[in-house]
């Protein structure tokens, strides 16, 4: 039987957060626990990014010291993908950016009503 | 050449630098921004310029030093070069629009506009799907960012929904985004093109991900609840932005992705443009909010673009001037509409009656919804025409019907628009403020409109042959609009009359008869326009306009010429009779009855032109595939105009309640350019060709049922214009039976008719409408009476219903005579017999004409009336010297009319003798008959005179009314509901069947629309629900199926 590796593992945990994301998403009312539901869609995506890149055994793409002494010296056997490494930082700021925009509104919002409730916010319809 | 990147380097640069100078003043990094965006458009100018005159080779531009996969690059080619344009170039005009609600934003809100415009510029450009996701996201959070600024509570729930909904597209982008790294191990299009990502294992799936999050952006029906919020909620130079340069880009993000995603996917993306395209405007149609209702429409004109990309395989080297055609339309058009919306101020549809109150803003409105609904001059007119040609050549003909009702619904809720905007009460309205920096960037807009329509007509070969000189005309008289009536008429008059002596010489007699109904009957008309004061703006380029069209499909020597002309007269006509008052029902009756036809009449074109290697007129006369549907098309759509029964409700409204020089301009003349394409449209199925003798003998009913509901209806009108109307209907029905019997003598008779109905329905509705101008009412039964003050229009209306009537001496006479011979030959007995019988029921109405206005006692309130204007009684009585010329001499005219159907249809029915017609059930001269009748008529006068001059002549009070009192004044007068006999008899004839079915049917549309729109909750969850469902769906179909 193949091992479980720390890469399926973590595939698995991202696609669990993406669905636990899209279910906040879709049946939480409350705006702020809409935006803790998309933070959790962001970090499962996250996740997802950084184990598509993963390669067992393989250490963080910093070519540093530790890469450095590895016994070969070969970086580009020994670090894993460093293209989705890159990635994830960019998806993490834009998570970022759009989960305070979510907030700033949440705030504009609840002065407007005086409550949270996603539902009495539909005067635009139709 | 200034490199690309400095689109991203200059944004950057100034939007860093505002953090620093914001202390100058917002005035200041207001001008700076705007300078910004300058500097961009010019760069795109620039590649734009070398794409188009020059050498120019696509370039890439490299990021980091090196090369991909390893990092970024961008793309600037023509089409990226003609993208980043038009979104600089509106990004410029929007900034110039909004420079004061910025300002009153901050600094931060101009940063984050210059960071929206700039990050559009890198959507397109970009070749890295990654850099793609990330810049898609700047552009939302860009985009909500500038509405969270807005002051107000009501955008903010839109602003809130449009995150949601976006973040949800991205996620599912950037799941796309990183499998497609996974399997192909690059981001780039280039290589996922040259690696045809979709044939990897999982390579659909990651295809489809990316795919669906691009069509999401593009708000698709019905997955687009958030969009319409955002549209309807947010600052109207916002939704500018979103429609022109958003929606812009995220449509050249389609095509990229189109290029490795396969072809499998071309159908699906047309299958949901379409759906798009139909649902928005169907649901549109429902709308009272206007920028909802805009909304509605953005999106349903990005679906059609969609439907041309997915189709742009077959569309082949067409495509992108078809498809820029329409987008370049919908771009100016509808960030014109946006920001009128936000200088008006006005809500509610009826609301925008208060842009009356500055008449050129009506034009600019009018300019937008024009070009929307693509109608020349506009571009859209002419990628729609290619559009549909091109459809149709490939078999798509279905798809071209989908179009065409989308099309119309979307005229449906526009028209409604503008007429609100054109006749609604205004007086309760406060005016509304203008502001410059508002006003100059609507003006380009429109002025590039007309531009672009100019510059994509001379693209093509086909039409680049269009006359533009009427057009040109219709612009000058705009131009000295402000001038006084006299001016404006003589110049038209005078430009008119110039025209046909330069035009007649190159058309043939068949043309000529129309072109001289046309250009001298509305030289005649016109010239009752001397009898208005002040300026009457707005009438001589409408009634211009419609003139121009109607040479326009005289000329056509082109399909595509005859449908520019056909257009260009609907919307003249449609203007002269939305004028009148009580008539906006009836204008967008008119517009939508109209727009069917033309589009029946395109879609016909199309299939002509299957299998030709022109699109010259004379295909229509050698119609290769499915030919009886063509030309039941082009019939259906030259009914529309003639007001054939089933066709007919929009004429007697648009008739009747039509200004009094209108009226003949809408009924003698206009209603000809129907009949002038039945005529073509027979001459090309040919006088043989047994194939077609079902279509002909339906239409011979359709005439016949026509002249028996039009004229039965005419007898029941208490308005004497309505009457009028009605019995136009009638007529024009004698006509369509006259030239469906497809023989010498029946195209003889309905030819003659045509000279005829023009004659005298030019004769009595100039007289009636100056009549109507004197006493003030259109009621016969408050008339009466006015031969005493009155008596040239008393003789000329007896003249008209002499000759309508159809009895000798007049000339109504020779085209019964002829109908008979043309109905006994023919043997359409029960036709016939209807016929003859319809033209017993004129009797009562023209009696009633000229008895309830003119005799009996007179109005006490009209006891000082003067007689009508001389400047009636001039074309009045000209057109009166044209009947009693034609009556005297009907060979004058008949034998050179024969000569020119003999070629159609032979003349072996009827012989020539001198002045006498020889037919094979007998002979008639019109000379003889005429002067028979007339002394007869003078010797039966004579004696009437000489016995009655000793009589006592009863004066109008020596009466009572025995005791009875009455309950309304009308009831008072002998000729109010004077046919109650004959109704009791006739009235399931008159049941309005055919309303009730339209009404019906406009029913069940609005039903439909009221009750899908309910989708649209309101609730930002739903529309989250809305995305999944879609894609659920799209996958099941797609991939799943």
């Amino acid at each position: 039987m193949e091992q479980l590796d720390l890469g399926h593992i973590s595939l698995a945990i991202g696609f669990l957060l993406i669905l636990i994301g899209f279910w906040g998403l879709l049946t939480q009312k409350n705006i702020i626990k809409i935006i803790v539901a998309f933070t959790i869609l962001d970090t499962g995506i996250n996740i997802l990014i950084v184990s598509l890149g993963y390669i067992v055994g393989k250490t963080a793409p910093i070519v540093d010291n530790s890469v450095e002494q590895l016994e070969n010296h070969n970086v580009v056997n020994s670090i894993v993908d460093p293209v989705p490494q890159a990635l994830v930082l960019t998806a993490i700021v834009i998570g970022f950016g759009v989960t305070a925009l979510m907030l700033a509104y949440a705030m504009k919002l609840f002065n407007a009503k005086k409550t949270l409730e996603i539902n009495k916010f539909n005067d635009l319809k139709w | 050449m200034v490199t690309p990147i400095f689109i991203v380097a200059i944004a950057l640069g100034v939007g860093f630098s505002i953090g620093v100078l914001n202390k100058l003043g917002k005035n200041f990094t207001g001008g700076l921004v705007l300078a910004a965006i300058t500097f961009m458009t010019f760069i795109s100018y620039q590649w734009f310029y070398a794409f188009t005159f020059g050498e120019q080779t696509p370039t890439y531009v490299y990021t980091a030093g090196f090369k991909p996969p390893f990092s970024i690059n961008l793309l600037m080619g023509q089409y990226e070069a003609i993208i980043t344009l038009m979104i600089n170039s509106i990004g410029l005009l929007g900034g110039i629009y909004m420079f004061n609600s910025l300002k009153e934003r901050g600094s931060n809100a101009q940063v984050v506009y210059l960071i929206l415009i700039m990050a559009l510029n890198v959507i397109v450009m970009t070749r890295d799907v990654f850099n793609l996701f990330v810049f898609l996201e700047i552009s939302s959070i860009a985009i909500a960012g500038l509405i969270l600024l807005e002051k107000g509570t009501r955008s903010m729930g839109a602003g809130f929904k449009y995150v949601l909904a976006t973040s949800i597209i991205s996620s599912i982008l950037l799941i796309g985004i990183i499998f497609s790294y996974f399997i192909t191990g690059t981001l780039n299009v280039d290589d996922f093109i040259s690696l045809s990502i979709s044939t990897y294992k999982g390579g659909a799936i990651v295809v489809f991900l990316i795919m669906i999050a691009v069509i999401l952006e593009l708000k698709p029906f019905p997955a687009n609840g958030w969009g319409l919020d955002v549209y309807e909620g947010s600052d109207p130079g916002f939704s500018a932005i979103i429609s022109g340069a958003s929606a812009t880009a995220s449509l050249y993000v389609l095509y990229k992705i189109m290029a490795f995603a396969g072809v499998e996917w071309n159908y699906y993306i047309s299958l949901i443009g379409i759906v798009t395209f139909v649902g928005s405007n169907l649901l549109g149609i429902k709308q009272e909010n206007t920028r909802r209702m805009l909304g509605y429409s953005s999106i349903g004109q990005v679906g059609l673009l969609m439907v041309i990309l997915g189709f742009k395989d077959i569309l082949g080297e067409n495509t992108p001037y078809i498809f820029f055609g329409i987008l370049i339309s919908h771009y100016l058009a509808k960030a014109g509409l946006f920001w009128l919306s936000g200088i008006v101020r006005a809500k509610g549809l009826k609301e925008w009656a208060v842009i009356r109150k500055k008449p050129f803003f009506l034009f600019l409105m009018g300019t937008f919804i024009f070009a929307l609904i693509g109608f020349p001059p506009f571009p859209s007119f002419f990628a729609k025409w290619t559009l549909v040609m091109d459809l149709v050549q490939s078999g798509n003909i279905v798809w071209v019907a989908a179009i065409l009702f989308g099309s119309i619904m979307e005229a449906v809720y526009l028209f409604r628009w503008f007429g609100y905007a054109i006749k609604e009460e205004n007086k309760h309205l406060e005016d509304f403020k203008i502001e410059i920096h508002k006003i100059i960037p609507v003006w380009i807009v429109a002025i590039a409109l007309y531009g672009f329509g100019y510059f994509v007509s001379q693209l093509t070969e086909v039409s680049s042959t269009i006359n533009f000189i009427p057009f040109a005309f219709v612009i000058l008289l705009f131009a000295i609009d402000f001038l006084p009536i006299f001016v404006k008429n003589t110049v038209a008059i005078l430009g008119m009359a110039f025209y046909f002596y330069t035009i007649y010489p190159q058309l043939d007699n068949f043309r000529l008869i129309f072109e001289v109904i046309f250009i001298v009957g509305g030289i005649l008309a016109l010239i009752a326009g001397y009898a208005y004061k002040g300026k009457r703006e707005g009438f001589y380029p409408v009634a211009i306009l419609m003139y121009a069209g109607l040479t326009g499909i005289i000329e056509a020597k082109t399909t595509l010429e005859f449908f520019y002309g056909w257009e260009l007269m609907t919307a003249g006509s449609y203007f002269l009779i939305i004028r009148g008052h009580r008539s906006m029902p009836h204008g967008l009756s008119y517009m939508l009855f109209s727009l069917g036809g033309a589009y029946a009449i395109l879609a016909a074109f199309g299939i002509a032109s299957v299998g030709q290697d022109s699109i010259s007129m004379s295909i229509i006369n050698n119609i290769q595939y499915i030919p009886t549907w063509a030309y039941a098309l082009l019939i259906v759509g030259f009914l529309t105009k003639t007001a054939s029964v089933g066709l007919h409700i929009w004429l007697p409204g648009a008739h009747g309640e039509a200004e009094s020089d209108v009226s003949p301009m809408v009924s003698a003349i206009l209603l000809k350019a129907g009949v002038f394409g039945v005529a073509l449209t027979l001459i090309g199925m040919g006088a043989e060709n047994n194939q077609y003798s079902v279509l002909a003998y339906t239409l011979g009913w359709i005439g016949a049922i026509t002249a028996l509901v039009g004229n039965l209806m005419a007898v029941f009108q208490e308005d004497a214009k309505r009457l009028l109307a009605y019995s136009s209907i009638g007529q024009l029905g004698y006509i369509v039976f006259g030239l469906a019997m497809m023989t010498h003598l029946g195209w003889l008779g309905g030819f003659s008719y045509v000279i005829n109905h023009f004659l005298y329905k030019a004769i009595l509705f100039l007289t009636i409408g100056a009549v109507v101008l004197r006493v003030g009412t259109h009621n016969m039964y408050e008339m009466g009476g006015l031969i005493k003050r009155m008596p040239l229009a008393f003789i000329a209306v007896l003249i008209g219903i002499i000759a309508l009537s159809g009895v000798p001496p007049l000339s109504g006479f020779t085209g019964k005579w002829l109908f008979y011979n043309a109905v006994l030959d023919k043997g359409w007995y029960l036709q016939g017999a209807i016929m003859f019988f319809s033209g017993g029921i004129a009797f009562l109405y023209l009696w009633r004409l000229i008895h309830t206005v003119f005799l009996g006692q007179l109005k006490d309130n009209h006891r000082t009336v003067k007689e009508i204007s001389i400047w009636f009684l001039i074309p009045i009585y000209t057109l009166i010297v044209g009947i009693l010329v034609y009556s005297a001499k009907p060979q004058w005219i008949l034998q050179p009319l024969a000569e020119i159907i003999a070629p159609f249809f032979p003349s072996n029915q009827l012989v020539w003798n001198g002045g006498t017609a020889i037919s094979h059930y007998g002979n008639w001269a019109g000379t003889m008959v005429m002067a028979i009748i007339g002394i007869a008529f003078l010797a039966v006068l004579g004696v009437q005179l000489i016995s009655t001059r000793k009589a006592h002549k009863v004066k109008q009070f020596d009466i009572t009314y025995a005791g009875e009192r009455p309950e309304r004044p009308e009831t008072t007068h002998v000729a109010y509901n004077v046919f109650e006999g004959l109704y009791k008899a006739m009235w399931p004839a008159t049941i309005p069947l055919v309303e009730t079915f339209w009404n019906k049917i406009t029913n069940y549309l609005h039903d439909t629309a009221g009750f899908t729109r309910r989708i649209y909750s309101g609730n930002g969850q739903a529309y989250m629900l809305h995305i999944v469902f879609f894609i659920l769906v799209t996958y099941l179909v797609i991939i799943g199926g």
